[in-house]
C-alpha cells in the first residue's frame, strides 16, 4: 500500500455525533481515509460502549478526534452551528426527534453551511408510520426476514450470531456519502441523506424478496441445503476435535468423483440414489450423514487441503482464533495493530480492501472523551482561555 | 427516463463496465441505482450467475433467474468472448470509453488472457479495476476455490451462527457476495473520487473472505481484547441484551435489559411477572447471571401475545423489539409501503411486474425513478457495438457467427 499524508478525503472534515455501531462504523471509514473526523460526545453520555475504556468503543472510532458538549445547553448547540460552518459532512444515527429537538434540522444547517452534507441514520427513516420505532442490528434483522430464513426450520428460528445490518447500515452510509461529494463537486449542492437502517437489511433479501413476487409462495428456512445453488452435496460437516468443522459445495460432476475417489470410493458412493446431480440432491440428507461419517475423524484442515488441491470447493469452518492466525488474513494485513497510551497495542479489522490508493500511514487510536477540546474550540473556533474555561465551569463543554 | 433540464442523477456520466458476475454483480447495480451507465459484460450465451435461482415460475431458465434479475436490473447487457483476440480488441475499446471496471475473475485470469492492468491503462490511463476474488490478489490461499457456503466458513459468520448443539448454519442469501460488493461499491467510488483529482493506476483488491470477517461485529472485538472465542448461541445475543421468544403466533425479538422497571411493570399488570417483581431482579448482573430463569418467566409472558401486538405496543414504550418476519411479510410492510421502498419493474416478456427492494435512502439527489429490468443474453449487443461503437452490421455479424459476441 501506498501510504503518503495526501489521503483520498484530504480536507474534508465531519461532525459525528454517531454512537455504537452503524454510524461510528461510517465515520471510522471516513477517518481510516483521511478525513478530520471530531465526535461529539458528552461525559454524560460516553458510558458503556461509548467510554473510552471499552474495547468495542476503540475498535470503532479510531483516526477520530473526541470533544465534550452537553447538548441540553443552548450554547451547546450555538457551537454545533458554528463547527457546521467548518465541516463538510454531518452523521448521526439518533432516532429522527433528537436532532429535531436540539433545533439542528437540516434547513437549519443549510443556513450557516449551504453545501452541508447531512447523513442521518435512523431505525426506520425519517418517514413513514414507524418513524419513531428505534431498533440495534438484530431488530432489522428480525424485521428483514434474515432472522427467519437462517434457521433449521420455521418452528426454531436461529438468525445470525452478530449484528451484522449494523455493518451493512454503516456501508451504505459510506456509499451515499462518496456520492453525495462527488453530487457536491458537480453541483454545488448539499445534501440530506435520510438513511433506513431496517431498509438496509431487506436491501440484501433481494432474491428471496423477488421470489415472494415472482412465484406468489411463502418461504420456508432449510438451515444449509443450497437454497439455489446447483450444488450437491453443498453442507457443513463434523470434523476431528472439539466444535470442528468443514464446508464442502459440489458444483459439477467432476467434482463430485473427485470427492468420491478422496473419499476412497467406499461402497455407497456406486449407489444408484448417489449416481446423478438430481437423485443426489433427493436423498441429500443420507447423502450428508454418510460424507459426515467420514469427515468426523479427520482434522478439517487436512480434509479441506485435500480438497481444495483437487479442485473442490470446500474450507475450514473459522472460529475467531483461527480468523486471528489465518495465514491468508495475516498476509493481506487484514487486521492492523494501533498503540493506544493506556491500552498498549490494539487490534482490529483493516480497511477490508486493498489499493495503492492514498491511504493515512498516521492512523491513530481512539481518543479520550473530549481529547480533542483544546484543538477544537481553541485552534478550530478561537476561544480564548477565559472562555474555554468558562464554558468548562458551566459544564457546557463536558 | 430522461434526466430533466439540469438536474443530473447522482452519478450521470459515470460508465461502468461489470464483468463480476455472482459474486459482484450488485455493486455495480448499485451505482446504475443512482445513474451510472453500466454495461454488463457476459461471456456469449451468458454468465454462470443465470444458473443460480430462485427462478421465476421455477423452470431452470437462464432468462429468469431472480437472483439474477436483482443484480443485473438498470444495466444494459452484452456478450463478448475475451478469450478471442477480436473479442480484447472491442474490449479495449469500451475500457477507453468507461470510467470503472468491477470484475471477479480468478487473480491473474485477465493478465493471462493479455488484459492485465498494464494493457488496459495503456488504453485508458485513469481506468478504475476493482476485483473480487475469493481471497485477494495475493497470499497463499489465493487460486483456492471459494462460493458463498466457503466464503461464508472461512470468513467467521457460519462458526457463530445456529444452536450451539448444533451444526453452524451460513446466513441465508449470499451474504458474502453482498458485504464484497457493498465494499467494492465504495471502492468504485473512492477510485472515481482519486481518478478526478487526475491519480492513475487505480486498482482496487476486494477478498469474499476478508468482507465477511469485516461483518462480525463483536466476534474480533472481543478475541482481540479478552481473548474470548464467541460460539454459537442461537437466538440469545452474545452480551444477553436480545432473545428470540415465542408468541401464540410465531416468535419475537425481545430486549432483557433495557427500561427493566417498565417491563416488569408491564407483565405485573398482566399477573405474568411472577418472582421478577422481587428487588434482586432490579440489579442488572444478577439478572444476567440468571439469565435462564429470567427468559423462562419471560417467554411464558410473551406466549399470551401476538407478535404484532408486542412489537406495536413495545415500540410504543420505546423498546427496540422486532417480529420474527418471514419475507412475504417483508413485501407488504406498511413502513416500506410508506416510504416508496420498492420500486415496479415491468417484465413485458413474462407478462408481469416485480418488485425491487430499492435503495435504503432518500435524498435530493436525483435517481432514476423508473428501473429498466435486467438484460437478456446480448441484449444490449446492436446498441452499444453498433451504434455506439460503430461496428458494420456485417462485421457485427460475422463476430456473431464466430461466437465472438
Amino acid at each position: 500500500m501506498n501510504v503518503t499524508n495526501d489521503t483520498v478525503l484530504k480536507g474534508i472534515r465531519v461532525l459525528d455525533f454517531t454512537r455504537v455501531l452503524s454510524g461510528p462504523y461510517t465515520t471510522r471509514f471516513f477517518g481510516d481515509l483521511g478525513a478530520e473526523v471530531i465526535k461529539i460526545q458528552s461525559r454524560k453520555t460516553a458510558k458503556g460502549v461509548e467510554s473510552s475504556g471499552s474495547a468495542y468503543f476503540r475498535t470503532w472510532n479510531r483516526n477520530k478526534k473526541s470533544i465534550t458538549l452537553n447538548m441540553d445547553y443552548p450554547e451547546a448547540r450555538e457551537v454545533v452551528l458554528r463547527l457546521v460552518r467548518l465541516c463538510d459532512l454531518v452523521v448521526e444515527n439518533f432516532s429522527p426527534r433528537v436532532m429535531v429537538n436540539w433545533g439542528l434540522t437540516y434547513e437549519k444547517l443549510a443556513e450557516v453551511k449551504p453545501d452541508i452534507i447531512l447523513l442521518s441514520m435512523s431505525a426506520m427513516g425519517e418517514t413513514g408510520p414507524w418513524r419513531d420505532y428505534v431498533g440495534y442490528g438484530q431488530t432489522f434483522q428480525a424485521l428483514s426476514g434474515m432472522t427467519y430464513m437462517t434457521s433449521w426450520n420455521e418452528d426454531f428460528p436461529t438468525g445470525l450470531g452478530q449484528a451484522y445490518a449494523d455493518v451493512i447500515s454503516g456501508l451504505y452510509g459510506v456509499i451515499a456519502v462518496l456520492v453525495a461529494l462527488e453530487y457536491r463537486d458537480r453541483q454545488g449542492s448539499g445534501q440530506h441523506i435520510d438513511l433506513s437502517q431496517f431498509e438496509a437489511m431487506c436491501s440484501l433479501m433481494g432474491p428471496a424478496l423477488l421470489d415472494v413476487c415472482a412465484n406468489q409462495r411463502n418461504l420456508f428456512p432449510k438451515g444449509n441445503s443450497a437454497e439455489s445453488e446447483p450444488a450437491v452435496p453443498y453442507g457443513c460437516y463434523p470434523c476431528f476435535g472439539k466444535d470442528r468443522w468443514c464446508v464442502i459445495a459440489v458444483y459439477n460432476e467432476a467434482q463430485w468423483q473427485t470427492l468420491c475417489r478422496i473419499l476412497g470410493d467406499p461402497p455407497w458412493v456406486k449407489e444408484e440414489r448417489f449416481s446423478k446431480s438430481s437423485s443426489r440432491k433427493q436423498h441429500e440428507e443420507e447423502l450428508n450423514r454418510l460424507i459426515g461419517q467420514w469427515t468426523a475423524t479427520r482434522a478439517p484442515e487436512e480434509i479441506v487441503r485435500l480438497l481444495q488441491q483437487s479442485g473442490v470447493p470446500a474450507g475450514v469452518v473459522q472460529n475467531a482464533h483461527d480468523l486471528a492466525n489465518d495465514p491468508q488474513l495475516i498476509t493481506r494485513e487484514s487486521f492492523v495493530k494501533l498503540e493506544h497510551p493506556l491500552k498498549g497495542t490494539i487490534v482490529a479489522d483493516n480497511l477490508a480492501f486493498k489499493s495503492d490508493c492514498r491511504f493515512s500511514n498516521q492512523w491513530r487510536p481512539a481518543p479520550f472523551v473530549g481529547e480533542d477540546n483544546r484543538y477544537v474550540f481553541g485552534e478550530l473556533l478561537g476561544f480564548d482561555e477565559s472562555r474555554f474555561s468558562d464554558y468548562v465551569n458551566k459544564g457546557i463543554i463536558g | 427516463m430522461k434526466a430533466q433540464g439540469k438536474r443530473e442523477y447522482a452519478l450521470q456520466g459515470v460508465g461502468v463496465l461489470d464483468l463480476a458476475g455472482e459474486q459482484g454483480g450488485f455493486s455495480s447495480r448499485l451505482l446504475a441505482d443512482m445513474g451510472a451507465r453500466v454495461i454488463k459484460v457476459e461471456k456469449p450465451g451468458g454468465d454462470q450467475s443465470r444458473e443460480i435461482g430462485p427462478f421465476w415460475g421455477d423452470s431452470p431458465d437462464p432468462e429468469k433467474s431472480l437472483f439474477d434479475y436483482f443484480n443485473s436490473a438498470n444495466k444494459l447487457g452484452i456478450t463478448l468472448d475475451l478469450q478471442n483476440k477480436e473479442g480484447r480488441r472491442i474490449f479495449l475499446e469500451l475500457v477507453q470509453r468507461n470510467d470503472i471496471i468491477i470484475e471477479s475473475y480468478p487473480p491473474g485470469y485477465l493478465n493471462g488472457s493479455g488484459l492485465g492492468l498494464e494493457v488496459l491503462r495503456e488504453k485508458n490511463p485513469s481506468i478504475v479495476v476493482v476485483s473480487i476474488t475469493g481471497f485477494g490478489q495475493g497470499g497463499p490461499r489465493k487460486d483456492c476455490l471459494t462460493c458463498d457456503l466457503v466464503a461464508s466458513a472461512l470468513g467467521g459468520q457460519m462458526f457463530i451462527c445456529g444452536q450451539p448443539e448444533k451444526p453452524p448454519i451460513k446466513p441465508f442469501g449470499h451474504q458474502s457476495y453482498y458485504a464484497a460488493s457493498l465494499f467494492a461499491t465504495v471502492a468504485a467510488l473512492i477510485g472515481l473520487r482519486e481518478k478526478k483529482g487526475t491519480r492513475k493506476n487505480l486498482s482496487f483488491d476486494v477478498s469474499l473472505q476478508e468482507a465477511v470477517a469485516a461483518t462480525l461485529e463483536h466476534v474480533m472485538v472481543r478475541y482481540f481484547n479478552e481473548k474470548t472465542v464467541a460460539q454459537r448461541e442461537g437466538g440469545l445475543h452474545w452480551d444477553r441484551g436480545f432473545c428470540l421468544l415465542p408468541c401464540c403466533d410465531g416468535f419475537i425479538l425481545l430486549s432483557l435489559f433495557q427500561q427493566w422497571p417498565t417491563l416488569v411493570e408491564w407483565m405485573a399488570g398482566e399477573n405474568m411477572a411472577e418472582d421478577l417483581v422481587e428487588k434482586k431482579w432490579d440489579d442488572e448482573e444478577y439478572r444476567r447471571e440468571h439469565i435462564n430463569h429470567v427468559i423462562e418467566v419471560i417467554g411464558r409472558w410473551t406466549k399470551t401475545h401476538s407478535k404484532q401486538d408486542l412489537f406495536a405496543m413495545g415500540q410504543s414504550l420505546r423498546f427496540p423489539w422486532a417480529p420474527v418476519r418471514a419475507p412475504e411479510d417483508v413485501l407488504h410492510c406498511p413502513q416500506l409501503e410508506a416510504r416508496g421502498y420498492f420500486v415496479d419493474v415491468e417484465h413485458h416478456e413474462n407478462g408481469g411486474t416485480l418488485r425491487y427492494p430499492g435503495l435504503p435512502f432518500k435524498s435530493g439527489m436525483p435517481v432514476p425513478k423508473k428501473w429498466k429490468p435486467p438484460p437478456k443474453v446480448g441484449e444490449h449487443n446492436h446498441k452499444v457495438y453498433h451504434e455506439e461503437l460503430g461496428i458494420p452490421l456485417p462485421e457485427l455479424e460475422r463476430l456473431h457467427s464466430l461466437s465472438v459476441i
